[in-house]
């Protein structure tokens, strides 16, 4: 054993001096950044030839890359869309549609009370105030602003009605028509298109290439990549005579790098995120320069189910059958145990401590309301097996193995505060239409939580500029939008929160890109 | 000790430098041949029997198989009927399919051009509108393949089907959907 130890060791230390090289390694001990003769530790060989030039590199095409894209190439540059996989839209494009807007129309015609002052309360609290508060503060000022423009610029459909996501004061989501981040996505591909603008996949960014000066000259990638081999594809370099915009997304199906960050989350807990979700562009980035911030500050996503792969469908189903009008109850003491309607963390938190046994269910009634807002999408939880129907509670107790008194008993205290309008026993917030749960059939899921959203990454400022880590300045052309970035949401990100998140700064950095001065 | 040690050495220099060379030579005479079969593949001209005519060699169908020199897609129909365990779909390359069809190598990629990938469209030009395609595979269980909510661009249709060699089951990089590829 101890040998052992003695020998990861020493294998260790020498790739790290193999890696970074020795001298490089004896300045980073002394501090980063530090004169290597008169080349800075960040600074990179430029190429002699240039492949290709554009004013605007962008790095990923989810929505923020994509929304950088459009306003850098609307104010006149010349623009480039790279995409390792090989499909567009990243998490961006599986994601589930729902988008938050304090103070929306919706809400004023389902006579709810909102404001983007009650969402960044809401933002905060579940931040736990870890939030770069004037970066969140932009998220919520531009919530409704931010659909409204998806709306009336990008042309995306949406249904007609707000739901609730958990951690959120009131209902003020919209949900576009199809339930899928793609019903954005495709409208930004589209207006993209029609400027000329397609994304280029199968590209990996390889390496940010910033100068001797500081400034960030280009990137370094491997066309025609085949994810995830390594080594695929040809090595070109691309000069953004302007700017980079990294818009890489979050990191939560890198196993390798998050358990790093928070060591719980191992390979035994599965992602939602897409299979390109991973952090090598993140590392560059640090590499380079950029400053990390709570990068540990993982989220799980409460909602998953052990019965079907990723995201899949069951969270449509846990969160508006269940927690906005069921329960989700311990199969081993058949109690609630977390407020249904609390943030992510609380409640996959509470899971994993339960023992990870527990089930989200709703009666008939919550079913019915859930056909109706989800269509298709329950008949395919139930051919799936993901959602399972109960003739009678009895029944459901039986399935689960959970006892039926308590349970009994949890119901009929939920419907006592149902009638009372307070939920006494856990203070969760109580839709205008709630009803008691008292309608066979019954119908059921497993919960499971999974690896959801990076709240961390790379530290940027309001004008999505990347901060250096030596001096605490904006790197020379080099912009950050979207979960590539940290501090926006803090301890944990809101439902809902991250596409206004990404649309708002990754427009703010396509702007602020087509405004810089070109170096060469 | 040193001369002893460079004995060592040296018979392990010459014992790897055998082995490279062995590898290098391997690796020539693969490279020669691949060069060759591609030289030869995708040959317009090729019929149903004349696998020469693309593979460089003549033993690709099973021992004992019926000549199918002079036989097209329906020929070959009357034994690997679809549905059946003897079926075709999925067990040789689209391209074969194509070619049995009588769409010959120019009718997609036109004489003169470079032969690269198809576009969605180019293969919609003959398949039907995208809608058409998502119709035709309506009822597929657990899920529609081309009614991917992901929206067009999960659509390609080159993510899951390849012509010049084996298709692929995109969905698999994220679901647990089983579908046979043609
Ligand atoms: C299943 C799911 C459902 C969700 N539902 C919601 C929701 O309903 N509402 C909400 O607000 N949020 C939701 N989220 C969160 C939200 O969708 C994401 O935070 C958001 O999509 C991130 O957008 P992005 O543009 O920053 O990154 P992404 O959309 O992930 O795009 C980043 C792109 O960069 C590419 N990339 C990465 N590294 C490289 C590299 N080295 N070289 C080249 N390209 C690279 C990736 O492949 C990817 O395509 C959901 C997330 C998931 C996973």
């Amino acid at each position: 054993m101890g040998s052992q130890k003695q020998k990861n060791k020493g294998v260790s230390r020498r790739d790290f001096m193999k890696a970074t090289g020795g001298m490089a390694a004896a300045a980073g001990m002394a501090g980063g950044g530090l004169l290597l003769g008169s080349k800075k530790a960040f600074a990179a060989e430029m190429p002699e030839k240039w492949d290709e030039t554009f004013d605007v590199i962008v790095v990923g095409s989810g929505f923020a890359g994509l929304a950088a894209a459009y306003e850098a190439k609307k104010a006149g540059a010349s623009v480039v869309v790279l995409e390792k996989m090989r499909t567009p839209g990243g998490n961006s494009i599986i994601n589930g549609g729902v988008v938050a807007a304090a103070g929306s129309p919706l809400q004023a015609k389902a006579g709810i009370q909102d404001s983007p002052e009650i969402l960044l309360q809401d933002m905060l609290a579940a931040g736990l105030h870890l939030n770069h508060l004037p970066l969140a503060r932009i998220v919520a000022q531009e919530s409704n602003n931010m659909v409204q423009w998806t709306i009336n610029e990008l042309g995306v459909k949406y249904k007609d009605g707000v739901t609730q996501e958990g951690g959120h004061a009131v209902p003020r989501m919209y949900s576009t028509y199809n339930q899928s981040g793609s019903a954005i996505v495709e409208q930004q591909l589209e207006k993209l298109a029609a400027l000329g603008v397609v994304p280029r996949t199968g590209i990996l960014l390889k390496r940010i290439l910033r100068d001797n000066d500081g400034r960030i000259k280009g990137v370094e990638v491997r066309e025609g990549y085949l994810f995830p081999k390594e080594g695929s594809g040809r090595q070109q370099f691309i000069k953004a005579r302007k700017a980079v915009v990294l818009a890489t997304g979050g990191f939560g199906n890198d196993v390798a790098f998050r358990s790093v960050q928070d060591p719980r989350l191992t390979q035994e807990l599965e992602s939602t995120n897409q299979p390109g979700a991973t952090a090598e562009a993140l590392r560059e980035a640090f590499r380079i320069g950029c400053t990390p911030v709570q990068l540990s500050w993982i989220q799980l996503g409460p909602w998953g189910s052990p019965d079907e792969r990723g995201m899949g469908l069951n969270p449509f189903f846990a969160q508006l059958c269940c927690a906005m009008y069921g329960l989700w109850v311990d199969t081993l003491t058949g109690k609630r145990f977390v407020n249904e309607l609390a943030d992510r963390k609380i409640r996959a938190d509470a899971i994993i401590r339960a023992g990870n046994k527990c089930i989200a269910f709703t009666d008939a009634k919550g079913y019915a309301l859930g056909q109706k807002a989800l269509g298709e999408i329950m008949n395919r939880l139930i051919d799936r097996g993901v959602v399972k129907r109960h003739e009678s509670l009895e029944a459901m107790a039986a399935a689960y193995d959970m006892p039926l008194a308590p349970l009994q008993e949890t119901i009929q205290r939920f419907n006592t505060s149902v009638a009372a309008g307070k939920d006494e026993e856990w203070g969760r917030y109580l839709q205008k239409d709630q009803f008691p749960l008292e309608t066979a059939p019954y119908y059921a899921s497993r919960l499971m939580p999974k690896v959801h959203h990076t709240m961390g990454g790379v530290r940027i400022n309001t004008d999505a500029q990347a901060l250096d880590v030596e001096t605490d300045a904006p790197i020379p052309g080099l912009y950050c939008a979207g979960e590539v970035t940290g501090a926006v949401h803090g301890a944990v990100r809101l439902g809902s929160c991250a596409v206004v998140d990404c649309l708002t700064f990754g427009r703010i950095a396509g702007r602020q890109a087509a405004a810089e001065k070109p170096w060469g | 000790m040193p001369q002893l040690c460079s004995l060592v050495r040296r018979r392990k220099f010459d014992a790897l430098r055998r082995r490279t060379m062995a590898l290098t030579l391997f690796l020539v005479v693969l490279l020669v041949c691949a060069m060759v079969a591609d030289s030869q593949s995708r040959d317009e001209q090729a019929r149903p029997g004349d696998c020469v005519a693309c593979h460089g060699r003549a033993d690709v169908l099973p021992k004992n198989h019926v000549p199918t020199a002079s036989m097209d897609a329906a020929d070959c129909r009357a034994c690997h009927a679809k549905g059946s365990p003897l079926t075709l779909v999925a067990k040789i390359p689209l391209g074969h399919l194509h070619q049995l069809h009588g769409i010959t190598c120019n009718q997609c990629h036109p004489q003169g051009t470079l032969a690269g990938p198809l576009t969605t469209e180019q293969c919609l030009a003959c398949h039907g509108s995208l809608e058409e395609v998502i119709a035709r595979t309506a009822t597929t269980r657990p899920h529609n393949p081309h009614g991917s909510p992901h929206g067009k661009t999960y659509l390609a249709c080159d993510l899951c089907h390849h012509q010049h060699t084996w298709s692929e089951n995109f969905c698999l990089l994220c679901h647990d959907f089983e579908y046979r590829v043609p």
